[in-house]
Parts: structure tokens; C-alpha cells; sequence
């Protein structure tokens, strides 16, 4: 089954590519810019999941999984990682769908990103990830919507039932996404579509994950995490890292039929050398706090998890805090 | 081809986002009313999301010419 990862990844990658979604960006145009467009699409999408997923659940088509809550990992590891989205230009979506964009600056970031990821995960720097992991909070649930023993999300914190707390929090998300005004911007895929499409294709996701025994839906961090492996030792491909190849080949037929495929290269070399730095941090990041926007802010903030929540809040002081620093100063 | 009196030429092709989103709103700071400032990118997000920004700082947008595959030329009037 590992197959329908490629398929996801590949209809993931065109949705990407096509509604320029890179939460990089979604957090930063707020701060420099004072534009919500991408924030608008998220706020969206997230609500629209966090109903979906639960719904499905309730069905018996799908068990949900919440990352457990990790004090150190969830603020220090996702604020290091939101440093590095910055420096890397874009985040772990961003920068492996401008892969087949054919960005360099990508190319090496994605590469710095596998590389460090491989190694917190896996590798020489694992006794970080060690460290860590020994201060998880786990939940134990019993309803049979999430998984016995997984992370405690927003219904646990307000006891309450997971499907009137999806309504709850995709209501207020909705709010503020409907009736506050959004950004104009001429773009191929408006994105109230690339909510709607990419939230049935999270709950596709999740259904065919679960039956290649990798109880998640969309990710980057682990196929990152994957391929390197399978190019340096005897592992085979799983099924994220078959959805990350399938985002870079999505993005590159998206970009090609688009017409907007091409090499690009900065003019000052040092770019480079800023964006492997970049893409290391997000490795480092994105391993300590147990994800990185995909599997947290776009996979987890849907099931409401505590852990995902804190994680993108970090995400995005670590993303301001960069952004200033290069970008905000006069 | 001297379509405008262009002022300022600025090629920020093969930039990291958003460098050039950046660097247009620093060139337009220091550029007189009437004066022409020539944004040239390859990135069609950039394309998409330079004139909007521009746009709300007051700026006009003259025109966004395509020049070549995945090339344009954004073209602002300093207000």
C-alpha cells in the first residue's frame, strides 16, 4: 500500500504548488506585510478538518492519533524550527514543493532539512531526540475515536465531546476566516478551494496511511526522514516517503503544465550557505518537537492536540523573531 | 521598449522568498512621487503578491508584463 502515499503525494504537490501554500509565508506576510491571504486558507482548512476527521472517526473509517504533549520539544524544538523556515525560504512544505518548482536554494535546503532530520531521528545527533522524548505527556482515551494511548487534545482539556468541540473550534476559526476582511490576490487556485481540496485529501490521506500501519495522515518531516535512509542504507520506501517523492513530482507536473517551471539561482552565492543553515535548523527543529507545519500545524491542529497547538504557536514566534531580524528592520 | 521612463530597475530574480517582496518595498521608500520602479522576478508567487502589497501601500501598478518563461516585469508608479 505504500503506492497511495505516492498518489496522495502527488495530488498534495499540485494543490501546493498551484494554491502557493507555504505557511512561511502564511505566518510572515501577517507580520510584514499585513497580508492574511494564506492565513485565511489555513484558518479555514483547519476548521473544516477538525469537523471532517472527527466525523470519520465517529464512522469507524478512521482512528485519530494526537501527537503527545512535550514541554521541551513542543516550544524549544518547534521555535528553532520556525527560525529556520525563515533563513531556509520556506517551510517543509514549501521547500519540497519548490523543489520541483525548480528552485536551488531548495534543492539544498531539502537536502540540509533530510540530512538533520535523518540524524536527530535516527543518527549521530539521536541522543537529543532521547533526551527529549523521556518528558512526553501521554492521554489515555477510551472512546475509540483516538487512539488509547496518544495526546490530549482540546476535548480532553474541556471534557467534552470531540465532535461538539471540532464544532466549537471550527466555528471559532470560521469566524474570524468569513468575517474579517482577506487579502485580494490573483492566483491559479483560490483558496477556498485549496481548503476544501485539501482537507478531503487529508481525510484520504489518513485512510490510506492507516492501512500502510502508519496511523497519521499528511506529513513531510518523516519522509524526509525516509528517503534518506532508503539512499544510504538497506530501507525500504514507506509510505510518507513516498508521499514527499510524490510532492516533488506533483509540484514539477503542476509547475511544468503551468508554464512556470524553471531553474532559479540567486544572483549572491551566499544564499546558499544561508539556506542549508536554514534547512538544518528545520531538521533539528522539526524532529525535537515531534513534527513540523505539515504533521503539526496542518495535520495536528486539526485533531485539536495540545502538542500541535503549542507547536505552531512556537512556529510562528520562531518565524517572527527571523523574519524581523532579516526582513523587518528598517 | 521604453515602454516608461523607468527610474529604477530592480532584477530580483532567483531570490529566496520573500527578498524580493523586501527589497521592493525598500527601493519604493526611497524613491521620489512619479518616479518608475521596474520590480523584475521569476516567481509567480511574487508576481502575485508584490502588486497587492504594493497596491496597499498606495503605489500604482502600471502594468505586469510578461517578458519570458516565467519572467515578468512589475511595473510602479511611486505615488
Amino acid at each position: 500500500m505504500v503506492w497511495t502515499g505516492l498518489l496522495v503525494g502527488i495530488l498534495f504537490g499540485i494543490i501546493l504548488q498551484r494554491g502557493r501554500i507555504c505557511f512561511n509565508s502564511a505566518y510572515r506576510d501577517v507580520l510584514l506585510f499585513k497580508d492574511n491571504y494564506l492565513l485565511k486558507f489555513y484558518t479555514f482548512t483547519v476548521g473544516l478538518q477538525a469537523i471532517l476527521l472527527v466525523v470519520f472517526a465517529k464512522l469507524k473509517v478512521l482512528v485519530l492519533n494526537p501527537a503527545p504533549f512535550n514541554p521541551i520539544g513542543n516550544t524549544i524544538g518547534a521555535y528553532i524550527f520556525g527560525l529556520g523556515m525563515v533563513l531556509a525560504g520556506g517551510c517543509a512544505s514549501g521547500v519540497t514543493y519548490r523543489i520541483g518548482e525548480g528552485m536551488t536554494t531548495s534543492w539544498l535546503a531539502g537536502l540540509s532539512f533530510g540530512l538533520t532530520a535523518a540524524a536527530v531521528q535516527g543518527g549521530v545527533l539521536s541522543f537529543l531526540r532521547e533526551g527529549i522524548t523521556k518528558f512526553n505527556v501521554f492521554a489515555y482515551h477510551t472512546s475509540g475515536i483516538y487512539m488509547h494511548s496518544s495526546g490530549a487534545t482540546l476535548a480532553d482539556v474541556f471534557k467534552i465531546d470531540p465532535l461538539l468541540m471540532a464544532i466549537i473550534f471550527a466555528a471559532a476559526l470560521w469566524i474570524y476566516t468569513f468575517a474579517t476582511k482577506t487579502t485580494k490576490r490573483e492566483t491559479k487556485m483560490d483558496w477556498r478551494l485549496a481548503g476544501v481540496l485539501l482537507s478531503a485529501l487529508s481525510v484520504f490521506a489518513w485512510w490510506t496511511s492507516s492501512h500502510a500501519r502508519r496511523i497519521y495522515g499528511l506529513g513531510i518531516t518523516g519522509g524526509w526522514v525516509n528517503i534518506m535512509n532508503v539512499l544510504t542504507t538497506k530501507a525500504k520506501v514507506n509510505w510518507i516517503g513516498a508521499e514527499v517523492l510524490g510532492i516533488i513530482i506533483g509540484a514539477a507536473i503542476s509547475a511544468v503544465a503551468g508554464k512556470e517551471f524553471k531553474l532559479r539561482m540567486p544572483k549572491n552565492p551566499i544564499t546558499y550557505v544561508q539556506v542549508m543553515i536554514g534547512g538544518a535548523l528545520m531538521g533539528l527543529g522539526a524532529v525535537l518537537a515531534g513534527g513540523c507545519n505539515i504533521g503539526h500545524s496542518l495535520t495536528g491542529v486539526p485533531l485539536m492536540a495540545i502538542s500541535s497547538i503549542v507547536s505552531t504557536i512556537f512556529f510562528i514566534l520562531g518565524n517572527w523573531t527571523m523574519a524581523w531580524i532579516l526582513f523587518g528592520r528598517k | 521598449m521604453a515602454k516608461y521612463e523607468v527610474t529604477k530597475l530592480l532584477d530580483v530574480r532567483g531570490e529566496v522568498c520573500p527578498v524580493p517582496d523586501v527589497e521592493t518595498k525598500r527601493a519604493l521608500k526611497d524613491m521620489k512621487s512619479g518616479e518608475i520602479l521596474c520590480v523584475w522576478i521569476d516567481y509567480p508567487m511574487s508576481k502575485e503578491r508584490i502588486p497587492e502589497t504594493v497596491k496597499s501601500l498606495g503605489h500604482e501598478v502600471l502594468e505586469i508584463e510578461e517578458v519570458g518563461p516565467s519572467e515578468w516585469k512589475i511595473y510602479i508608479k511611486v505615488k
